[in-house]
């Protein structure tokens, strides 16, 4: 008997129609996020999301399934507190089991940089709303007995932000669950539905060309992950994205016995134990920009060399699986979201490395701006034209983290 | 004979058994049931062996004193907790070999295939599982894993071609009692009666199993078209009968035949996995590994994926939900995520998907590993990357300095007195090490065009002899480093006086050029060094570029006695402020640099990394009558903090432009283009909406508050949120507290002036907390003139350049330091230089660029063709002569890359994770690494030099 078997959601499938009051590009998490609340929050449900392969087929089936909320600039936490918020009711509000665990975060330190930069987010993360802690060594060692406080006697770690709000769900089943909300109230979800072109009237986005046809839509929104470029040259826009490869690995299944999310900046790597027990890795994007699913053996060889001096007991359980997935980076390291100055298109992207753990933030926000017409507080300061009006939202802290 | 602990129980094994062979022999079914392959395919013979859990026993071979457990009876997952201390971050020693073809599998198809390969005179190399070599992964490279014997980790790099043999998988049973004890696959079957195991009452259902002596069977039911169809086994946890009936009637009667064992010979599937994983490298498959899938039928009942426990209802109610891809599918009942990685269910997946959807589609993506390593053997090959260490890092040890990783490099954090580090600064004088500073030399014809183009200052301003600080900006505008510039004092032709002026510096252009010395941030030199020869390329520039950091040490003498110590060690000259010229120090030829970043009298030592301990040594020991105490990292922050002195990385970020930090002063918009100008003029048309400022706190934050820094604090202007700190070092000697952070402009656009950081009230302020008018830096002293002298042409005393020809290796193999000299110059110059050398004969030289030149002889040459030729003193090498087969058996080792066959030959790149230069000569080979990496460049040639001998390689 396996209890991770999927046994309560059910996915409805409908034939396309040829007009919807929203059509969304890419059935990932954002994009299934906004029809959800869209049809929850709105009551809008004359909404298709065209996907090219299967419902979270990209990046949302593919990342750590890190939910966190302690970022680098106040705007960035509010807005990934936000998300953490949702995610707590959502297994409540669905009705479904999404394997939501909160079991805390801890973020190691090395070196004396290190200590002041965890000791900085841990105030500016509680100011804004996320709470987080320094904590010393020793309260380091009794959150996570299984780490050798002295680094293999390298990288000793010197103290850690503590932020006790992060967590890990199961990423398939956040999208599976949003997915069958916005079905069940109507919502249209069309797999192997590739999206070939966008229909302008005019200056406007009317529409899109898909592989089974045009379809008018009232408003287009790219939550496209990987390809974003693509689509919106389609609407004539160039994005400030660049894409780079991201990778992880999981060994094989163990009983649990491991707590928190480990992570350390200076070792580039960290750590969790999913729910089926695997223990999971990850660590920063690869450097140079590629739209590859292909892993590599160095970043497997490193990890586990690197992970084996804070983690010495991982040294004889064995690597079951690697993959990657692809990272829409934007220049400053924060989200890109809402309108785009193209009348009627919209746009969520800039996921970088932390899209999953911003999905029901992200869509409910979306939603509220094409429900209302008004950019919502949370997102403004992540409009897109935010580069030329020299408004960055510089967040060098979570650069190329997870 | 060998005895085994099985779950603490003797089991005896005999010669040649595989773990699963003696197992089964011992009447143990390692997982208490579940058909057996013998082929690595399911995951029906997983143990713990020593300790590693998921060990497929069939893989493996039965070794006297192996402890195994059966961890996988019942629904007991091995534990995470290793239950003795494992060997804390040693990776598993790792073999690179590099070939023209690999095989993958030696069966029949594997041998051919290898046997074609050598006669068409390749080189080839074979993995088979039998070896103990089981592939993990093929990855771009090409590059193929493998587990060895002995826990070693092949690393195999094919230049041609990868063979992939691995033969094909036999299909399992799907159906009710599956998971009994007593049922092996028709191969499974072969292996055990081969090793003498009495199967007892045998039934065979599909193909007959080859091998097997006729008496062997009771009975035999072909499967399919005119045949049968399995329908279950029965039995409580042994099988006790199998149950069949006529092929495609299910209404057909049952036959029931009462057995001790099932033999199943249900069809195969290729073992492609590798193949598809490699899709777009030079793979090819050949044998039955590259046969069609075959499809068997669609399950009824029972369990489809024992790794994950999926049964065929798990199946149903999964597609009558909806989840109808084969990736769906996977996900939604994790059928295939398991060990086997599909080789179970995988084809009933697809025959499933067939019969519900009316659509076959494609098996799931392959991925790495096909073969489960431990996290110990994947990180073989492995190295942490070596922090860098600084010319005195073992005097700061002597001195009790905790020692910090910071930018990449080891610095002294604090010597343990923190108080007296700030006091002997402030008060008299101190010794700072910044040898970690990126450092390069510039000339050529247009170095001070390039430079005016890279830094936002006015370059021309900057007369020869004087220095300033400088910005780096990137193209969006925004700080990326910052340093000091200096321009070198040059003769013009046939001028053999100091020059000290413009006019000056501009005749110099017409003859020798321009000369200058850059440094930036210790963690940025690495990217500077890339950053500044990418733009001398875009610009089209004519500039020799030398990266210096590693050659060079640097001492910064400060305090105000700074300048008596100096004079007492000898120095005759010392530069004013703003200026930098050449000074022999206790016998040590400096770059002198004076500007201060801890605010007072400062001068900046620069001099060959050779040198330094002998000059810092010397300086503390002249400077005991001044009291000197050299002062860490953790004072210097305080220090420019109260000076208000930014740093890049802690309060700077990807929105940094030099109007947000204050330091417009150090921007020029008339001058010419420069990287950044544009983004400037774009972005200075819209409104500024926040300044990095100084504030000053009169208290310091309660104790209670645990952390003394207010870092991260937010800063309110009334009960607005108005920015946040993003430096403080805590209270000075007025006991007022400077801090710098980000602060936003109010409505009006408007910086507030009174404002609170967590709840206190503080204040911003103008300029520096400390000597606001910058008097203590700039004060003038009697002992130095300000007559700068041609610091290019001095001569230097200096030991005599290393013989490195006239050296044999020696016996333990010990690194020294290399006395050599570094030249940059154009291409065609060097060619010439090395065509005709001009210094003494056996002297070595290494082309290590296309640009450069390492010459084990004195700098005391010219290089004809390239007036503008950069010659310089290195001492930054260690080197090593090896014996050839001792070189050849340790880069075996730890080079990851393809060494030149021809001798002699120069390679660089990676060995034991440290940057190396190889020479071989016939005989002997030279390896250099940098200085700083010397002691970690030993102890592992060492360590990896004593295994190999463990080896008995």
């Amino acid at each position: 008997m396996n209890e991770f078997v999927e046994r309560q959601m059910k996915l409805t499938w409908r034939p396309p129609k040829k007009s919807y009051d929203v059509a969304i590009v890419g059935a990932g998490g954002h994009g299934l996020a906004t029809a959800y609340y869209l049809a929850t929050r709105h009551g809008i449900t004359n909404v298709a999301v065209f996907e090219r392969g299967y419902i979270g087929g990209g990046n949302s089936g593919r990342n750590t399934t890190i939910i966190r909320a302690n970022y680098g600039i106040p705007a960035a936490v509010r807005f990934y507190q936000r998300s953490v918020d949702l995610y707590r009711g959502l297994e409540q509000e669905t009705d479904r089991w999404l394997m939501h665990q909160q079991k805390g975060i801890l973020w190691m330190a090395h070196s004396e940089a290190a200590v002041r930069a965890e000791r900085m987010r841990a105030k500016l993360n509680t100011e804004f709303g996320a709470e987080t802690e320094f904590v010393e060594p020793r309260q380091v060692r009794e959150l996570c007995p299984q780490l050798d406080i002295e680094g293999g006697g390298r990288w000793p770690v010197l103290g850690a932000s503590y932020h006790p709000q992060g967590a890990t769900a199961r990423h398939d089943r956040v999208v599976w669950a949003l997915a069958e909300g916005a079905m069940q109230r109507g919502a249209h979800v069309h797999q192997n539905t590739p999206v070939e072109g966008l229909i302008l009237d005019g200056e406007r986005v009317a529409g899109v060309r898909t592989a089974a046809g045009d379809v008018a839509a009232g408003a287009v929104v790219s939550a496209v992950g990987g390809h974003v470029s693509r689509i919106a040259a389609m609407a004539g826009l160039r994005l400030p994205i660049r894409t780079h490869r991201l990778q992880a690995f999981v060994t094989n299944h163990y009983r649990q016995q491991f707590g928190p999310i480990v992570a350390s900046s200076e070792l580039f790597f960290y750590a969790s134990q999913t729910a089926r027990g695997e223990m999971l890795l990850g660590a920063e994007i690869d450097p140079q920009p590629s739209f590859s699913y292909r892993s590599s053996h160095d970043f497997v060889q490193d990890v586990c060399r690197r992970a084996l001096h804070l983690l010495p007991f991982m040294a004889n359980l064995r690597v079951l699986r690697q993959w990657t997935g692809v990272c829409d980076m934007s220049p400053d390291y924060s989200p890109i979201m809402g309108r785009t100055g193209v009348p009627g298109f919209y746009i969520t992207t800039g996921w970088g490395t932390w899209g999953f753990k911003a999905i029901p933030a992200g869509g409910e926000q979306m939603a509220e701006l094409i429900a209302s017409g008004e950019t919502p507080e949370l997102i403004a300061p992540f409009g897109l034209d935010r580069f030329a009006r020299d408004r960055t939202m510089a967040d060098r802290g979570s650069a190329g983290t997870h | 004979m060998a005895t085994l602990l099985v779950d603490g129980r003797r089991v005896e094994a005999q010669a040649g058994d595989s773990l699963l062979v003696a197992l089964v022999r011992a009447g143990l079914h390692p997982t208490g049931g579940g058909c057996l392959c013998a082929g690595g395919d399911c995951p029906n013979c997983l143990v713990t062996v020593d300790g590693v859990a998921y060990t497929r026993s069939c893989q493996v071979q039965a070794v006297a004193g192996m402890e195994v457990t059966r961890e996988h009876l019942g629904d007991e997952e091995p534990a995470l907790l290793a239950k003795e201390p494992t060997s804390a971050g040693n990776a598993a020693p790792v073999r690179h070999v590099h070939c023209d073809t690999v095989v993958i599998g030696q069966g029949d198809s594997g041998r051919e295939a290898a046997r074609e390969a050598g006669e068409a005179g390749l080189h080839v190399v074979t993995l088979d599982a039998r070896e103990g070599q089981h592939v993990t992964g093929v990855y771009p490279g090409p590059l193929v894993v493998a587990s060895d014997k002995a826990g070693r980790v092949l690393h195999v790099h094919p230049r041609r071609e990868i063979v992939v043999a691995t033969g094909a998988a036999e299909i399992q049973p799907v159906v009710p009692g599956s998971d009994l004890e007593g049922l092996v696959t028709a191969r499974g079957a072969a292996e055990l009666v081969a090793a003498g195991i009495d199967l007892g009452r045998a039934v065979a259902v599909g193909e007959r199993p080859a091998g097997l002596p006729e008496r062997t069977l009771t009975g035999h039911f072909p499967v399919g078209e005119g045949g049968w169809e399995l329908v279950r086994f029965e039995g409580g946890g042994r099988i006790e009968a199998v149950v069949v009936r006529r092929h495609g009637d299910t209404g057909a009667a049952e036959e029931r035949i009462e057995c001790d064992t099932a033999i199943l010979g249900l069809g195969r599937n290729p073992r492609n996995a590798l193949a598809r994983m490699a899709f777009d490298l030079p793979v090819r498959v050949v044998g039955s590994a590259a046969a069609e899938p075959e499809l068997p039928p669609c399950p009824r009942e029972g369990t489809v994926c024992p790794c994950s426990g999926v049964t065929v209802a798990d199946l149903d109610g999964v597609w009558g939900r909806g989840f109808h891809e084969m990736e769906l599918l996977k996900r939604a009942t994790l059928a295939g995520t398991g060990t086997c990685q599909g080789g179970v269910c995988l084809p009933y997946l697809r025959s499933f998907l067939l019969e519900r959807g009316g659509r076959l589609q494609p098996a799931f993506t392959a991925r790495p590993l096909n073969r489960q390593l431990t996290v110990r053997e994947l990180a073989a090959g492995a190295h942490t990357a070596v922090t860098a260490r600084s010319p005195l890092h073992d005097e700061h040890l002597s001195l009790g300095a905790r020692m910090d990783r910071a930018g990449g490099w080891w610095r002294p954090w604090t010597y343990g007195r923190r108080d007296d580090e700030y006091r002997s600064v402030r008060e008299r004088v101190s010794l700072g090490d910044v040898s970690s500073l990126g450092k390069m030399l510039i000339s050529g014809p247009d170095a001070e065009a390039f430079l005016e183009r890279i830094v936002p200052t006015r370059v021309a301003t900057i007369r020869s002899g004087r220095c300033r600080y400088v910005l780096m900006l990137d193209e969006r505008a925004y700080l990326l480093d910052d340093g000091i510039l200096c321009r070198e004092v040059t003769a013009g032709p046939g001028s053999g006086d100091l020059l000290d002026d413009g006019m000056l510096c501009r005749e110099a252009d017409q003859g020798a050029g321009d000369r200058f010395f850059l440094t930036s941030t210790s963690g940025g030199s690495g990217f500077f060094e890339l950053w500044l020869r990418d733009w001398a390329e875009a610009f089209g520039c004519d500039v020799r570029i030398l990266n210096q950091t590693a050659s060079l040490a640097a001492i910064n003498v400060t305090g105000p006695q700074a300048a008596r110590l100096l004079a007492r060690a000898g120095a005759r000259e010392l530069p004013a402020f703003g200026r930098h010229r050449a000074v022999r120090i206790a016998g040590v030829d400096c770059r002198v640099v004076r500007l201060s970043f801890t605010g007072e009298l400062s001068y900046e030592l620069h001099h060959p990394a050779a040198d330094a301990p002998r000059l810092w040594r010397r300086l503390l020991a002249t400077g005991a009558g001044f009291k000197v105490q050299p002062h860490g990292l953790e004072t210097l922050l305080r220090l420019r903090l109260e000076k208000g002195h930014i740093v890049i990385g802690q309060d700077t970020d990807y929105d940094s432009t030099p109007r947000r930090l204050a330091h417009e002063w150090a921007v020029n918009l008339d001058k010419g283009d420069f990287v950044g100008r544009q983004a400037i003029l774009r972005t200075n048309k819209q409104p500024l909406d926040k300044r990095l400022v100084t504030l000053r706190a009169d208290e310091p934050p309660a104790r209670e508050a645990g952390d003394p820094s207010a870092e991260g604090a937010a800063i309110h202007d009334g009960d607005r949120y108005a920015g946040y700190v993003t430096s403080d070092a805590g209270t000075t000697a007025d006991g007022g507290v400077p801090m710098l952070g980000w602060l936003y402009l109010d409505a009006e656009g408007k910086l507030p002036r009174e404002v609170t950081v967590d709840g206190r009230p503080a204040r911003r302020v103008d300029g520096p907390t400390y000597d606001p008018d910058g008097e203590r830096a700039r004060t003038a002293v009697d002992t130095a003139s300000e007559t700068p002298e041609n610091i290019r042409k001095l001569p230097v005393a200096r030991s005599e350049a290393t013989d490195l020809a006239a050296e044999a290796p020696a016996e333990p193999p010990l690194l020294r330091r290399l006395e050599a000299t570094r030249v940059s110059a154009t291409s065609k110059a060097l060619d010439a230089l090395v065509e005709r050398p001009p210094w003494i004969a056996g002297a070595l030289a290494f082309r290590i660029a296309p640009d450069e030149l390492l010459v084990t002889a004195s700098p005391d040459f010219e290089v004809a063709s390239d007036p503008h030729a950069i010659v310089e003193r290195e001492t930054a090498f260690s080197y090593v002569w090896l014996e050839e087969g001792a070189a050849e058996r340790f880069l075996d080792r730890e080079c990851e890359w393809r060494r030149p066959d021809t001798r002699p030959a120069l390679a660089q790149g990676e060995v034991a994770g440290i940057p190396a230069k190889l020479w071989f000569e016939a005989g002997r080979t030279l390896i250099l690494t940098p200085a700083p990496f010397a002691a970690a460049f030993q102890r592992r040639l060492a360590r990896s030099l004593a295994e190999i001998d463990g080896d008995g390689a």
